[in-house]
């Protein structure tokens, strides 16, 4: 591999929150790496100001290409040609990859992209590769992350003239820690240090929670609470979260998050244009990646037709005398992705249930991110809702990086004469954390959509007489057995004090702080003594740092239930 | 069962706050010992709840019949001062504290529960006065007493350090009491007066002492206090103790003059029991650091009636 364009600052990924101490706080940038676009945005002593590049753009595309060896990514680089960027030599998408293993069926539906990106189906981490001269370039997506966000540091260095360090960035909902891992990875990677990650509609709910603050200092009154549901689709990820809002306090009450998003669109629709499309562009030929981004072009150019259209005419050329002549009207689009517009139902209806509101207490909805455009998902969220219309007063592109940025403002410690900074974020927990007990059963401590900070702890005991270590493996996510669940970490404990089964109370203690980093604490403390038997243990989690899956299975071959533990009947 | 919860969660606190002292250097280790120690002491049940030691309506500063919208207001405000994003990680430990809070005051079922749980607190705090002292004698009973005025006093030690037969630090207020009269030879309980830079151990008359002492425990603020004056305690607690015992002597006086009170017939036998019961009930609470003063303790337990 060539000598990367990038310094790596810092390699520990897990550097604990240092909030800077100099007498002028240096205020943090909000950035939203979309799944295909991305933009910059700061606070700029009285309001909140998206930076353009050097082509004036306020929304850059996410990638990056490797032609001529030298990568450079899309804040600078200019396309020639929309084909350009479907050469191969362009890595995008890069948010969907991140952090995730062959075996997930995310990475496999980006078989079908332009560059190259192989799976072994093991549980490891994908091929991903890049043409560059005819030669498959290998690289990972925390590499082209990190180039990308390299470029857009300059770019906001130069316009800002200072440097930058502190960042505040936005993630999809459904990002594990593993994932979030793998994004301050590639933030260290490019000398950036990560001040929050926000989950993207909890940024759009700061936003609104400003506006709202506003709104009450120009007419007097009005200051009661209101509950807003905030739905953000882009190309990559669809999350959804109802937050309750009064006096520039957005308390967020639950949240909802999938992997689906215009990709999946896309993908539908260039596949009901082209039925055997996946196998037609399985090898990667030159060709064939030729084709599959003609389609892909047409495609893309169809769906942005079809908001303001009833039907669309499409006239392809792929070569190889491949040709596709067809009309595609609204109905037939919205019936290839109806799974989608499904999904992205249940997503708003769970919220809403999980944050225990009725759509009669909804003040405002929000519909933000790409595909909000979409006439189906606009009619979708306003009819669980029951509303005739949206909200209006955001941009839905840059709703998420403004908030983004004003998260930024209030956490570097900025306050605002006006009171424009006069806010808060109080976040939840977007997937519940727990460990493993008896037969891969998953027993959550700290519950999803639990406020953070939080700190929850539940008592746990052995399953063997005179067992004298257990193995306290931490998983995250919803499924009640383990193996649905990313694994974070674990803690062996050992030289508990010989007892019957059942007798050792093992206290496993899990804190989150606002910075949303994870503390998992375990001691033993034996009945009888107020102490704990032996030092306890405390691990900043996730630890586990490669393929995951692989890593789990090694664990339960090796120690099996050997180790095991069970909680303790008192169950809160 | 709310009962022992109230109970036990007294308990926890001061020997959680020692740990704090003890491992101070290390914050999270201290952390995990004040939590496990705690663990042991009670119903895992209440654990959350009570672990703070604080009241959630002082800690939100609200009142106990305050509505959800009234608790989502303290709420915020609170948080806009002490969460992470605008306090810093200082504010991690307290606004973990309101999390809990808003969490069960929110919740009718939970809230029913605290409520049922600080009740049975309040008796235990003596919230109610019950006209004994809460020192207790060694030898025989003196006109003159040791009072310490903790509003005055700074936490030095002296005392402690030159009579820790009789004074104790409550290390949860951070201030000195006085736990045994005359606990030690007068020659140390005079040096010990006598070394306190602000002056705040006081002699006062045996009669006064009850009240004196009942009102300087720090009371559960109710109705809307502004958060951090969520404990009181009377700012001269000398003239707070005139005017509470000449309020008793006049509300003695009606009830003699109403009607026979129950009280009034409770015998001997009655009052003994009760008087030994709340003996028992304090020293049950601070048995766990003062366990080898037990003795000292069981020998007195009469001399006091």
């Amino acid at each position: 591999m060539a000598e990367p364009a990038y310094t790596v600052a810092s390699d520990s990924e897990t550097t604990g929150e240092e909030k800077s101490s100099s007498a002028f706080p240096e205020i943090a940038i909000g950035i939203d790496v979309g799944t295909s676009k991305c933009s910059v945005a700061v606070w700029n002593g009285s309001e909140v100001e998206l930076l353009k590049n050097t082509r004036n753009q306020k929304m850059m595309r996410s990638y990056v290409t490797f032609k001529d060896d030298i990568p450079s990514g899309g804040v600078s680089n200019q396309l020639s040609h929309e084909h350009e960027m479907l050469s191969g030599a362009a890595i995008f998408n890069m948010k969907r990859l991140i952090g995730r293993v062959d075996t997930d069926p995310v990475v496999h539906s980006s078989k079908s992209l332009p560059f190259l990106v192989q799976t072994l189906d093991i549980g490891v981490r994908p091929f991903i590769a890049a043409l560059v001269n005819n030669v498959w370039r290998s690289t990972t997506p925390e590499e082209v992350l990190a180039i990308f966000l390299v470029e857009l540091k300059a770019m906001a260095e130069v316009q800002l003239k200072r440097a930058i360090r502190n960042v505040v960035l936005t993630i999809p909902v459904s990002f594990s820690r593993f994932q979030v891992t793998r994004i301050e990875r590639a933030c260290a990677m490019a000398g950036l240090h990560v001040l929050r990650l926000m989950p993207e509609p909890t940024a759009v709910a700061l936003l609104y929670a400003q506006q709202q603050q506003q709104d009450v200092h120009e007419n007097i009154g009005g200051g009661s609470e209101k509950i807003a549901l905030i739905f953000n689709m882009g190309a990559g990820y669809c999350d959804v979260a109802v937050t309750a809002t009064a006096g520039g306090v957005s308390q967020i009450k639950a949240l909802a998050g999938s992997t689906i998003g215009g990709e999946d669109i896309l993908q539908n629709m260039m596949h009901h244009l082209l039925p055997d499309s996946e196998i037609l562009f399985s090898n990667h030929g030159i060709n064939e990646i030729k084709s599959m981004g003609l389609l892909r072009v047409a495609t893309q150019d169809a769906i942005y037709k079809l908001s303001s259209q009833n039907s669309v005419q499409i006239d392809v050329d792929l070569g190889n005398e491949l040709k596709i002549c067809k009309v595609v009207d609204r109905e037939e689009f919205e019936e290839v992705n109806r799974k989608v517009f499904e999904k992205c139902e249940s997503l708003i209806i769970q919220c809403l249930h999980d944050a225990k509101v009725e759509t009669k207490d909804v003040t405002d909805i929000i519909a933000v991110g790409g595909c909000s455009y979409i006439p189906k998902i606009r009619n979708l969220v306003m009819s669980i809702c029951k509303r005739q219309e949206l909200y209006k007063g955001m941009n839905p592109l840059e709703a998420a990086v403004c908030g983004a940025a004003l998260e930024g403002a209030v956490a570097s410690g900025i306050s605002d004469p006006f009171g424009s900074l006069d806010l808060l974020t109080i976040q939840v927990t977007p997937l519940a954390i727990g460990i493993r007990v008896e037969e891969n059963n998953f027993v959550p401590i700290i519950p999803r959509n639990t406020t953070m900070p939080t700190r929850k702890e539940l008592a746990f005991t052995t399953v063997r007489d005179n067992q004298t270590e257990v193995l306290i493996v931490v998983y995250e996510g919803e499924g009640e057995k383990v193996g649905k669940n990313h694994l974070l970490g674990y803690i062996k404990i050992m030289g508990i004090p010989p007892a019957p089964k059942g007798v050792p109370e093992i206290n496993v203690c899990m804190d989150i702080d606002a910075s949303n980093v994870l503390r998992v604490l375990a001691g033993v403390v034996l009945p009888g003594s107020r102490h704990p038997a032996i030092p306890v243990m405390e691990v900043r989690m996730p630890t586990v740092d490669d393929g995951h899956g692989w890593c789990a299975e090694a664990l339960d071959r090796t120690y099996g239930s050997a180790l095991d533990l069970v909680t303790v009947q008192k169950k809160i | 069962m709310p009962v022992s919860v109230g109970s036990i969660c007294q308990i926890s606190v001061p020997i959680a706050s020692k740990a704090q002292g003890h491992f101070g250097t290390n914050k999270s280790m201290s952390r995990w010992r004040q939590r496990s120690t705690v663990i042991r002491c009670y119903n895992r049940r209440a654990e959350g709840r009570v672990r703070a030691g604080k009241n959630y309506y002082d800690l939100l500063g609200v009142s106990v019949e305050s509505n959800a919208q009234e608790i989502k207001e303290a709420y915020r405000k609170l948080q806009k001062k002490y969460h992470p994003d605008i306090a810093g990680q200082e504010g991690h430990e307290h606004t973990l504290m309101l999390n809990e809070a808003y969490k069960v005051l929110m919740k009718e079922d939970l809230r029913r529960q605290y409520d049922a749980s600080i009740d049975q607190m309040r008796v235990r705090n003596g919230t109610t006065y019950s006209g004994l002292a809460y020192s207790a004698w060694k030898g025989p009973l003196r006109p003159q007493a040791l009072f310490v005025d903790e509003n005055a006093c700074i936490g030095c030690g002296q005392c402690v350090h030159h009579a820790c037969n009789t004074f104790i630090m409550d290390e949860a207020l951070a201030c000195a009491r006085v736990k045994v009269q005359y606990g030690d030879d007068e020659q140390k309980i005079e040096v010990s007066v006598e070394s306190c830079p602000v002056n705040c151990i006081h002699w006062v008359d045996r009669e006064e002492l009850p009240a004196l002492e009942f009102l300087i425990q720090p009371q559960p603020k109710e109705g809307y206090g502004i958060f951090g004056g969520g404990w009181e305690r009377p700012a001269n607690v000398f003239m707070a103790a005139k005017s509470f015992t000449k309020k008793l002597k006049q509300q003695d006086a009606m009830e003699h003059h109403q009607t026979r009170t129950t009280r009034e017939e409770e015998t001997p036998a009655q009052a003994e029991a009760r008087a030994n019961a709340s003996r028992k009930l304090e020293e049950e609470r601070l048995s766990r650091i003062w366990n080898w003063m037990k003795e000292i303790f069981s020998s007195n337990m009469l001399s006091r009636d």
